[in-house]
């Protein structure tokens, strides 16, 4: 596989990558990258992080995992397939960047009516969770200077 | 202040500015005495600096939009003691500095908030589970790639990659055009007119007469 640098935003966190392209539009990464990009990892019960794991479709585990001589590739674009994770790419001459948005886990709270956490910073950048203000009422309201 | 009024019925006020470049944009806004939730686009900053005393966070990433399915600014929830939203996503003025542009009234909006903060889930103005679900229904796929457009053109944005920024912000907008959110944060972050060859002023102009916030759903408001 043609290997490349290349940039997964994750999260909303960029990591850099040695990452490699089977395909056109396909992102594989060593499991080492993929703990230090996503701190997903690749377990016997699936792709794990803490207690969250997605199991593999056993029949088309080819298609997320590949044994090379001395790494394992994994195949994170079909992995956002599999878990309804939007993703957009930037390929140039120069750099190559990748973006993952929501899992269908971190979307589903708004299915089951409950407001889904989120942890931002105030000005002095302490940050501050929604989960904090469990057990009171909290007007939420975004704005912005634009 | 409003905050300062309502804290003693179990209420808190969380703001979250929607601003890519965080403290630079949003800063300015955050130590007025009012709430820093209108579109000061037109106005300057308030000049007096006094400390803000709710719970006023920065989101560069646009989190709170994505997570909400968000598309506009100001954007409210009302969430109750047990973590539930009791109020879906509405356009929420609480006082009336921008009322001559936008032509919505605070005062039965901020009625609703004190009717809420007193009577918790028993107020009226809490959505039923039913009307939840119809309004929390699964959105449009578009949006979910819309959201990732826009995430990557925001990482461009941010390590000097404008032209290929920009090309991202411009499908993120055609993914999900309702979102004047993508719209307006993209417009701000270079020349709008070069890059998109429009502005915000002209696009509320093409609105020709059509509201640019819905109707929300208060008494006396139609849909």
């Amino acid at each position: 596989m043609k290997e490349l640098r290349s940039t997964v935003v994750y999260d909303d966190v960029a990591v850099e990558v040695n990452a490699a392209e089977a395909e056109a539009g396909h992102l594989w990464l060593t499991t080492d990258d993929l703990a230090r990009a996503t701190r997903f990892e690749l377990k016997p019960q699936g792709v794990c992080r803490n207690s969250l794991c997605f199991p593999l479709p056993e029949a088309r585990r080819q298609e997320f995992v590949r044994n090379g001589s001395s790494k394992t590739w994994f195949n994170l674009t079909a992995f956002a397939d599999l878990v309804q994770q939007p993703m957009a790419c930037e390929n140039s001459a120069d750099f190559s960047a990748w973006y993952f948005g929501l899992r269908s886990d971190q979307r589903q709270e708004l299915a089951s009516l409950q407001a889904p956490d989120f942890t931002l910073p105030d000005l002095d950048g302490k940050p501050h969770s929604l989960s904090d203000f469990r057990g009171k009422k909290v007007f939420l309201v975004t704005w912005a200077s634009w | 202040m409003l905050y300062d009024e309502l804290k003693g019925h179990n209420f808190e006020i969380i703001t979250v500015a929607e601003d890519t470049r965080g403290v630079q944009d949003a800063g300015p806004w955050m130590t007025a005495t009012a709430l820093p939730m209108t579109a000061p686009v037109m106005s300057p900053p308030p000049a007096e600096k006094t400390r803000l005393t709710h719970t006023a966070l920065i989101d560069q990433e646009h989190l709170v939009s994505k997570l909400y399915n968000m598309v506009n600014v100001p954007t409210g929830v009302w969430i109750n003691e047990q973590g539930r939203i009791v109020r879906p996503n509405e356009t929420a003025y609480v006082d009336d500095r921008l009322k001559h542009i936008h032509g919505l009234e605070s005062a039965p909006y901020i009625a609703a908030l004190r009717d809420w903060a007193e009577k918790g889930d028993k107020s009226a103005y809490v959505f039923s589970e039913e009307r939840l679900r119809e309004r929390l229904a699964p959105q449009d796929p578009n949006w979910s790639l819309a959201a990732a457009e826009f995430g990557l053109g925001e990482y461009l944005y941010k390590t000097g990659h404008l032209t290929e920024a920009i090309r991202h912000f411009k499908e993120a907008q055609r993914l999900n055009p309702e979102s004047w959110n993508y719209k307006r944060q993209a417009w701000l972050l270079s020349d709008s007119k070069r890059d998109y060859g429009t502005t915000f002023r002209e696009e509320v102009a093409k609105l020709a007469g059509k509201k640019y916030y819905p109707s929300r759903d208060l008494p006396g408001e139609s849909g």
